[in-house]
C-alpha cells in the first residue's frame, strides 16, 4: 500500500464548499478555525477554478521540520499528525506550510494564539485511546481507526476531492484526464510528494 | 546581606548536590510526545485492505 493522499480535482469542484462543512460537522471544529476551505483562482474570470485545501500531509513535512519542540510525526502511510500537548503555539508551522493549513484558535494580546489546529486526515492524535472523549475533544472524530477514510472526500458530490491510496487516488485521476484529454492539474502534488501524478 | 547571600549560595550547592545536577539532551527533530496507538493498528494488513475497500466502494468511478 502507497501512503496516503488528498487530491482535488479542480475540473470538478463546483465550490459547494460541502467538504468545509463536512469537516467542521465531523470534528466539531470551533469558530474561527477551518481545517479546510474551498479557493477559488481568478473569481469571476472565464475560466475560473475552484480548489479544496487543506493539511496534504506533505513527505517531508515543512511544519516538522521547524517545529522548536517536535510535536509532529508521521504513521507509516504518511499522515502528518501533532502533539497539542506539546505545542506552544508558535506559529513556525503556519509561516513554514506551502497550503496555510495550520490554525490557530486564539487571538489575544502577546502573540497567544493557542494551541495549532490542522487535517488530521481523519485520524485523530496521540491522546490515550482511539476515539476517546479527550481525543476527540482535542483533534476531532478518528475515523481511519474505524476503517474509513476522510469524510470532506467522502462527502464530496461530484468527487472532486480524492482521499486515500496515493497509487489509487492518481490512477483515477489518470483515467479521468484521459477521457477527457486535457492537461493533468493535479493541484499542490508536486509541492506536497515531490511528485506528479 | 552576605550573610544571606552565602547562605543562599550554600542551600543551592546543597540542593544540587542532593537531586543532582544532570542535564537531560533532547535529539533534535525526533518526536516527544506520547505514542499513537493508531500506529500499531496501521502496521495491520486487515487494515490497510479495509480502507481500500472503503476507497473503491466510497470514491472510485462508478
Amino acid at each position: 500500500m502507497a501512503r496516503m493522499k488528498f487530491l482535488c480535482d479542480s475540473e470538478r469542484c463546483i465550490e459547494c464548499n460541502g467538504c468545509v462543512t463536512a469537516c467542521k460537522n465531523e470534528h466539531e471544529v470551533p469558530w474561527g478555525v477551518n481545517r479546510r476551505r474551498v479557493v477559488t483562482l481568478e473569481d469571476g474570470v472565464p475560466g475560473e477554478r475552484s480548489i479544496s485545501v487543506a493539511c496534504m500531509h506533505c513527505t517531508d513535512a515543512p511544519c516538522a521540520a521547524v517545529c522548536p519542540v517536535d510535536c509532529f510525526y508521521t504513521t507509516d502511510d504518511g499522515i502528518v499528525l501533532h502533539d497539542k500537548d506539546l505545542c506552544i503555539g508558535c506559529g513556525y508551522c503556519f509561516y513554514a506550510c506551502p497550503f496555510g493549513a495550520p490554525q490557530y484558535p486564539q487571538k489575544e494580546a502577546f502573540g497567544v494564539r493557542g494551541k495549532m489546529d490542522k487535517c488530521t486526515f481523519c485520524a485523530g492524535g496521540p491522546q490515550g485511546k482511539d476515539n476517546s472523549d479527550e481525543e476527540q475533544q482535542k483533534y476531532g472524530k478518528n475515523r481511519i481507526a474505524e476503517g474509513k477514510l476522510p469524510l470532506c472526500a467522502e462527502m464530496c458530490a461530484t468527487k472532486a476531492l480524492l482521499a486515500g491510496d496515493g497509487d489509487m487516488v492518481a490512477d483515477i485521476y489518470r483515467e479521468r484526464v484521459t477521457k477527457r484529454s486535457t492537461r493533468p492539474q493535479s493541484w499542490g502534488w508536486l509541492t506536497a510528494y515531490q511528485e506528479d501524478v | 546581606m552576605t550573610r544571606i547571600a552565602r547562605r543562599a549560595a550554600a542551600l543551592l550547592v546543597l540542593a544540587a548536590l542532593v537531586t543532582g545536577c544532570g542535564v537531560t539532551v533532547y535529539e533534535p527533530g525526533v518526536y516527544k510526545g506520547e505514542k499513537d496507538p493508531l500506529l500499531a493498528m496501521h502496521a495491520k494488513p486487515e487494515h490497510k485492505a479495509q480502507l481500500q475497500e472503503r476507497f473503491t466502494k466510497g470514491q472510485a468511478e462508478r
